[in-house]
């Protein structure tokens, strides 16, 4: 589904991404893990299309996607959920949702309102998401745990066949973890997941397989027995994870 | 259509039925013919102040060359009906709204690259180049003597010489404006600029061409625009370089921040509110800078403008 070779991103004379390769399968739910630093994010900017890349290819389903802008890339399927919550704040929950589907309508339709299977749509995305009852709330009332959730809805809504997860038990309680990584878990294995997280208990439940990045290289690649293994992934960022 | 939509509808047909016999219920008092004079001139800068909301209430496009496409408007149709030697609305009307169409859609183009104060810095410096254009091109357009004589429109060769015609004439462009922008606003498009205000980031990354989306509401806006300019032209028969200059423009971003942005009502109440100010106070008084104090006093205190200060009111006297 995802394949990616020699990516590179330099930021003047640093390089954040020094030739990443990466092949993911469809329906594989693949973390990427390392220290801050380690090039994680800008990763994901660059396959998003946030930021350029300098060099290397990136394949979508066997669409070339360096010449594709953000918007076009997602509507190829590939949808994020960020690190810190893109939402629109004074819309209500169910607004948030509506304007990620009535884009799946085709046209911007500028004479007509949002319809009433739209509507229901977004109801039942943010029942998936646990959202049941806030449907009406504005986003910017929501507790934190439930913005993350909103957050998840929204890339859900497109119905994405790559969903890059950033960070997404970042700044939750262990109760709001467990909900999401449950959530997460139970998503359609046809979904393609990329997954960055910091919280390895959530790493090793949800990933198949677990890449490990250091200094803007992809350095070990393996099952999540076999990265718990590994003595130099305990070198770079587990043992560090441990001692912290 | 749901009943609240009746509701709200019935209220502005009511109000517009009310706006548009207001010469006749008012013809025993004695300003009525003068205060007709100023309700028209109200509603054609009602028209402009709506169609800048679109883009700095909805889309969060704080455009400040706004005026370019009321003036561009105003003096396409005044030379449209001069070189073809007719006063049709159609004519008119039609030169005015291709005229600012295209006109906004090639600074829009170039202008909704950028985002912030760049946006509006943009907008500000393309507009001045319209109004160098309108001030130098003097065979066109009169240069800084401005275009004088321009008739007064005829529809099918009736003639709206009147002043009551015109008045209706404007009451029914400036009821067309408020259904199609109400009806925008509230569909998905308007929501998508909505969107485009609150996070374009994420617009973008659930699949929204957000450049077209912003140029395609820059278009609308300017287009709506020039209906006003076109109308203002009919009303004072003159066009000037000032229609296309900075303080047409400021005045326009007045209305719309006095009456509440990103209402459907605010820039008509701005508008109002403006124009009296204007117009109705005794002229000894300085009136520029008792606009200016309006305007500061609404910036510091109630940015939400009179429309969104009155509905806070409302929602807490409800709760």
């Amino acid at each position: 589904m995802i394949e990616i070779h020699g990516l590179a991103r330099d930021f003047g004379g640093i390089r954040a991404l020094a030739g990443v390769d990466l092949v993911v399968a469809e329906g594989e739910r693949r973390a990427i893990i390392g220290p801050n630093g380690a090039g994680k994010s800008t990763f994901f900017n660059v396959i998003t299309g946030e930021l350029r890349a300098t060099s290397g290819t990136m394949c979508l389903a066997g669409t070339d996607l360096a010449p594709l802008t953000v918007w076009q890339r997602a509507r190829l399927g590939l949808a994020r959920m960020y690190q810190r919550n893109e939402l629109f704040d004074p819309l209500s929950a169910r607004d948030n949702v509506v304007l990620a589907l009535t884009l799946r309508g085709g046209a911007y339709r500028p004479l007509r309102s949002p319809t009433r299977a739209e509507q229901a749509g977004a109801d039942a995305i943010l029942d998936q998401v646990g959202l049941a009852g806030r449907e009406a709330t504005p986003a910017q009332a929501l507790s934190h745990g439930e913005r993350r959730q909103l957050e998840l809805a929204l890339a859900l809504a497109r119905r994405p066949r790559v969903l890059l997860l950033d960070e997404p038990t970042a700044g939750m309680s262990p109760a709001e973890t467990e909900r999401i990584t449950r959530l997460i878990a139970s998503l359609d294995r046809s979904l393609t997941l990329l997954i960055v997280e910091h919280d390895m208990d959530v790493v090793f439940r949800l990933a198949d397989r677990v890449t490990v990045l250091h200094e803007g290289r992809a350095i070990v690649e393996g099952t999540p027995d076999e990265i718990r293994g590994d003595t130099q992934v305990h070198d770079v960022y587990l043992g560090k994870a441990v001692e912290a | 259509m749901r009943r609240a939509t009746l509701v709200r509808l019935g209220v502005v047909l009511a109000f517009w039925l009310l706006l548009v016999t207001f010469p006749q219920w008012s013809a025993e008092w004695a300003s009525s013919r003068y205060a007709a004079g100023i309700i028209r001139q109200i509603l054609i800068f009602a028209i402009f102040a709506s169609s800048l909301n679109l883009l700095v209430g909805y889309g969060g496009l704080p455009s400040l060359g706004h005026a370019a496409f009321f003036g561009g408007g105003a003096y396409a149709a005044a030379i449209a009906a001069q070189r073809l030697g007719t006063d049709e609305l159609v004519v008119s009307m039609g030169a005015a709204i291709l005229g600012s169409a295209l006109l906004a859609l090639v600074i829009g183009f170039l202008a909704v690259r950028a985002v912030g104060i760049f946006f509006l810095m943009l907008t500000l410096a393309l507009a001045q180049m319209v109004f160098a254009i309108a001030f130098q091109a003097t065979d066109l357009t009169g240069g800084s003597n401005g275009f004088s004589g321009v008739h007064r429109p005829t529809v099918f060769g009736a003639d709206l010489g009147a002043a009551s015609d015109l008045y209706v004439l404007v009451s029914v462009v400036f009821l067309l404006v408020v259904l199609l922008l109400w009806r925008v606003t509230t569909s998905s498009y308007g929501q998508a600029l909505v969107g485009v205000r609150e996070n374009e980031r994420r617009m973008r990354a659930l699949g929204y061409d957000t450049r077209t989306l912003k140029l395609s509401a820059f278009t609308l806006a300017g287009t709506l625009a020039g209906v006003a300019g076109a109308l203002a032209a009919y009303e004072f028969r003159f066009v000037s370089p000032n229609d296309v200059a900075l303080g047409t423009s400021v005045t326009g971003f007045v209305m719309v921040l006095v009456g509440g942005a990103g209402t459907l009502v605010g820039p008509f109440v701005g508008a109002a509110v403006v124009l009296v100010i204007e117009r109705v106070l005794p002229s000894q008084l300085p009136i520029q800078t008792l606009l200016g104090i309006v305007f500061i006093l609404f910036v510091v205190f109630a940015r939400q403008g009179i429309v969104g200060a009155a509905r806070a009111l409302a929602g807490r006297v409800r709760a």
